[in-house]
């Protein structure tokens, strides 16, 4: 490549399989587990561990099938803070929340076959479900459709989920929806260019506290800094942008990246190593991944003015096909980790490496 | 104007999507290169939803509106009139068309010809938008009616 740049981004494992295009993928936060979902409507499972014959390596296996029962695409798959729930949202306008059946539970080792059922079914959306999200701390789901509407849904402890509020804010399909790690902020991006941020009122209902204007396209993606002071959207009009927390509801743009040719269907924000604000991954239909470093250098006045520069870059990431998903490994240990699902229904993992090493 | 293809009026039922075609789509890969014509040659025969004739017939397409890049393919049609409330089914006809025929390296865009249509950006937005196109062929009304419209091209090209 006739890019100089300081890392690269090796192909670790290629896990086909799904029979039709993969949308999304999901590293459970807990638990050595990964997860992806197809318009085939089933969710598989990956496990992995260290490599006995090469420790400096993972291996990944395939777990298992989740035949979801969804009946059309399974369009997202998302997993709560615990790894013990897995939920999934499909164009057949549900939602539905798995756990490992408690017969298998049991087993001892998780390479055994296993048993994933659905112990609840999130219905009311009158067409697509295009997302799913669990709250920082578990107890709250958010799902988002064509319908424009985005559910905050509540986690009771006997597995019963019921619907607390339907924010109809936004003026076209919903496409994604996203909690801040740590606080019960909601972030939503839609089809009519415009990202929305909720709160709950604690004496009426959940509102939405501020629009962020700018992108012109479509926004497909969002993803919250790991320490909660700025959110990345991703967009149709092949930019992301960079949106800073100025104080406790107040958000305002700060930053723009490019470096993609089609739209960015997605883009996931990681710790990263070292002392920065971590990195930022993209990919979408130009079947390009690119990871980019934020840093945030010096205070000008009274801004932090942030930076950010291209660290590492693949082309035809999945062959000649769209690439739908990116995803940092949210585990200790494994931050250089990232997977991502494609056209091919295939999940790549891919590990971010220091080119000075490598060469 | 206010006439709302079924497509936009957003019916939600089942359709399994066993009904792509992979063997036709592999046939095709060893064409090359392909060019405008080549393009024209598989959408022209399409019919239009309203009408007994060809996109062709009704000048909705012609190969100078097609252009042909590295591995990426522009379409653009020409409504017949600027408040065609087919628009999106013929536009979702001539992607569902070249999806089919095309190998998957092309990226396909569709459009209106700029001026042609008065909601030519909310056309435009969603023939391009790849997850309500996914959504709409899992629809199985706007299914058969593509069906339907491809059909006469799909033969056409077979005989």
């Amino acid at each position: 490549m006739a890019l100089d740049l300081p890392f690269s981004l090796q192909l670790h494992t290629d896990l086909p399989g799904h029979e039709d295009c993969a949308w999304q993928v999901a590293w459970n936060p807990a638990k050595p587990l990964l997860a992806s979902c197809s318009a085939d409507k089933s969710v598989r499972l990956y496990s992995y561990r260290k490599d006995p014959y090469d420790p400096s390596k993972l291996s990944f296996s395939y777990l298992t099938t989740i035949q979801t029962g969804h009946k059309k695409t399974v369009r997202s798959v998302a997993w709560a803070p615990s790894g013990k729930s897995l939920a999934t949202a499909s164009f057949d306008a549900n939602s539905a929340i798995w756990e490992k059946s408690e017969a298998s539970e049991d087993g001892e080792d998780p390479s055994e076959s296993e048993e994933w059922e659905c112990v609840g079914l999130l219905e009311g959306h009158e067409n697509e479900c295009k997302s799913v999200a669990f709250s920082g701390t578990g107890t709250l789901i958010a799902t988002c459709s064509r319908d424009k509407s985005v559910w905050v849904w509540e986690v009771n402890p006997d597995a019963e989920y019921e619907c607390i509020n339907v924010m109809m804010d936004h003026s076209q399909d919903v496409k994604c929806i996203s909690w801040h790690p740590t606080e019960e902020i909601l972030a939503s991006a839609s089809y009519d260019d415009t990202i929305k941020l909720y709160i709950d009122d604690p004496d009426e209902d959940w509102f939405c506290f501020a629009t962020l204007s700018g992108h012109v396209g479509t926004v497909w993606s969002l993803a919250w800094a790991p320490r909660g002071d700025y959110l990345a959207s991703s967009s149709d009009d092949l930019t992301i942008r960079i949106w800073r927390r100025t104080a406790k509801h107040a958000w305002e743009f700060a930053h723009q990246l490019k470096g993609h040719t089609r739209s960015i269907y997605s883009i996931s924000w990681g710790t990263g190593k070292g002392d920065n604000l971590g990195w930022i991954a993209s990919t979408g239909s130009d079947g390009k991944i690119n990871v980019w470093e934020i840093s945030s250098p010096q205070r000008d006045g009274a801004r932090a003015t942030l930076s950010s520069r291209l660290v590492a870059s693949v082309s035809s990431a999945h062959g000649v096909y769209d690439v739908n998903s990116v995803q940092w490994c949210p585990r200790s240990g494994l931050e250089e980790l990232l997977a991502t699902t494609a056209d091919d229904g295939s999940v790549r993992i891919w590990r971010l490496s220091s080119t000075a090493l490598v060469s | 104007s206010s006439r709302k293809s079924r497509f936009e009026a957003g019916q939600s039922l089942w359709v399994d999507d066993d009904d792509y075609d992979d063997e036709e789509r592999s046939s095709h890969a060893d064409v090359e290169p392909i060019d405008q014509d080549e393009i024209f040659e598989l959408i022209r025969s399409i019919s239009d939803p309203e009408h007994p004739n060809s996109l062709e017939e009704l000048r909705v397409v012609s190969a100078e509106q097609i252009e042909v890049g590295d591995n990426h393919i522009v379409v653009e049609f020409t409504p017949t009139v600027p408040h065609c409330g087919m628009s999106t089914l013929i536009g979702l006809c001539i992607r569902v068309r070249l999806l089919r025929s095309l190998p998957p390296r092309f990226k396909v865009d569709i459009r209106v010809q700029p001026g042609s249509h008065q909601s030519e950006l909310a056309v435009n937005k969603q023939l391009n938008d790849k997850e309500r196109v996914a959504a709409a062929l899992e629809n199985p009304s706007i299914v058969e009616t593509i069906e339907k419209c491809i059909e006469t091209a799909e033969s056409s090209r077979r005989v």
